[in-house]
């Protein structure tokens, strides 16, 4: 896997994968060389990555180049305490915190 | 002494209750023989509600591509039940304006149960479920508990809220510490006596223990999760609320990839902003 969020999607991309939407619709198929007008429409149709050819590393984090570990770990040490009822192991949670991690470095970014 | 749910419901009935238009609106629209005109008369008599529900309609929370410019194409659009749960969003909202600030913020409280119901009625979406409206309602209206035990009983809300700080526990387990009840409970309680279906009520009573829905455990696990992702995406009462743990059997019965939940939540985000802004303007 090496999924690429929406936003960093560029046209010149190669798909290693078919584009499907959450319905089963597909948009676009694997090889497609992607255009400015594919990105608008996985926009439209709540795409948010796409599985592209020579991307190293795995998944999409989303992170903005400009955010360090250290950042991130400030962001979930801070956090840490509203999670002390839930459990953090499970997969949800886990996610979850991932996430407000992630939005809590971007607006201190901002 | 220990106040109890019913006297709770009953001191509040005095202070707040719903417009007696809401009766009208569901006779007009049970009534077999009533036409989108008659209903959309009734909802047209109250002016605010009509113009927060036309600005609802033409939000992002709809999408429609043409605008909507009145009660008669908005039901047409969006539907009869779903504009009138809307309806019911927006007046028990209204019917609770006059809470002072001192207890809650007000505008944190709002911003919290209008992001659970956006974030349900995108859980709702997600799994194709029929009649989203009803799952904004559910999740808009999921603590009035609160504001009914602010109105009521003041001085024992002020008694949880600090144990709670001090302890750094959660609100609804201090809460069933102190007087055996919560918020829950006391929501519904009062949405019965506001003969508000059951659909919305009870998973309003068990959004804290979906476990223990019997008719709606489907509605209640959907509130319950959009509750607490409604917390962590930063959405609380207070800064330091604590993120409510996750009933697993809950989560089992929803059925939601776990990579779903970036996309529910980026969906929703943009809604919630929109939503708030409409809602809170006229109060």
């Amino acid at each position: 896997m090496s999924m690429v969020a929406l936003d960093n999607l560029a046209p010149g991309m190669v798909l290693a994968a078919n584009v499907i939407d959450k319905g089963g619709r597909m948009l676009l198929g694997e090889g497609a060389e992607l255009e400015a007008k594919h990105l608008f429409i996985f926009r439209t149709w709540g795409i948010i990555e796409a599985d592209i050819v020579g991307v190293e590393g795995g998944g999409s984090d989303l992170l903005p180049d400009d955010v360090s570990q250290e950042e991130l770990d400030q962001a979930r040490e801070s956090l840490l305490p509203l999670y002390r009822h839930t459990d953090i192991e499970h997969p949800v949670i886990s996610e979850l915190l991932r996430l407000a991690v992630l939005r809590k470095v971007r607006h201190v970014s901002q | 002494m220990i106040p109890t749910i019913e006297s709770i419901v009953d001191k509040t009935q005095a202070v707040y209750s719903l417009p007696l238009f809401y009766d009208r609106l569901n006779e007009k629209i049970n009534h077999p023989r009533s036409s989108l005109a008659d209903i959309g008369r009734v909802i047209s008599e109250d002016q605010g509600l009509t113009v927060r529900l036309l600005k609802l309609a033409n939000s992002p929370l709809f999408g429609y591509h043409s605008k909507i410019d009145s009660i008669t194409r908005a039901l047409t659009l969006i539907g009869t039940q779903q504009l009138r749960d809307l309806a019911l969003a927006v007046s028990v909202m209204g019917s609770f304006s006059g809470i002072p600030n001192e207890l809650i913020d007000m505008k944190s409280f709002w911003k919290h149960n209008i992001a659970c119901g956006i974030l349900s009625r995108s859980i709702a979406t997600f799994r194709r479920e029929v009649n989203q409206e009803r799952f904004f309602v559910a999740g808009m209206l999921h603590d009035v508990g609160i504001l009914v035990m602010c109105t009521a009983i003041p001085d024992a809300v002020r008694g949880i809220l600090l144990e709670r700080r001090q302890h750094g526990g959660l609100y609804y387990v201090s809460e069933q510490n102190s007087l055996g009840f919560g918020h829950g409970a006391v929501g519904n309680a009062l949405l019965a006596k506001w003969k508000i279906p059951l659909n919305i009520s009870e998973p309003i009573a068990c959004h804290h223990s979906p476990a223990s829905a019997l008719k709606y455990p489907l509605e209640a696990a959907t509130i319950h999760l959009a509750d607490i992702i409604s917390h962590t995406m930063g959405h609380s009462l207070t800064a330091d609320w604590r993120v409510p743990p996750l009933d697993n059997a809950a989560w089992d019965l929803l059925d939601i990839p776990v990579n779903q939940l970036d996309t529910i939540i980026r969906q929703s985000e943009t809604q919630i902003e929109e939503t708030a802004a409409i809602l809170s303007e006229a109060a």
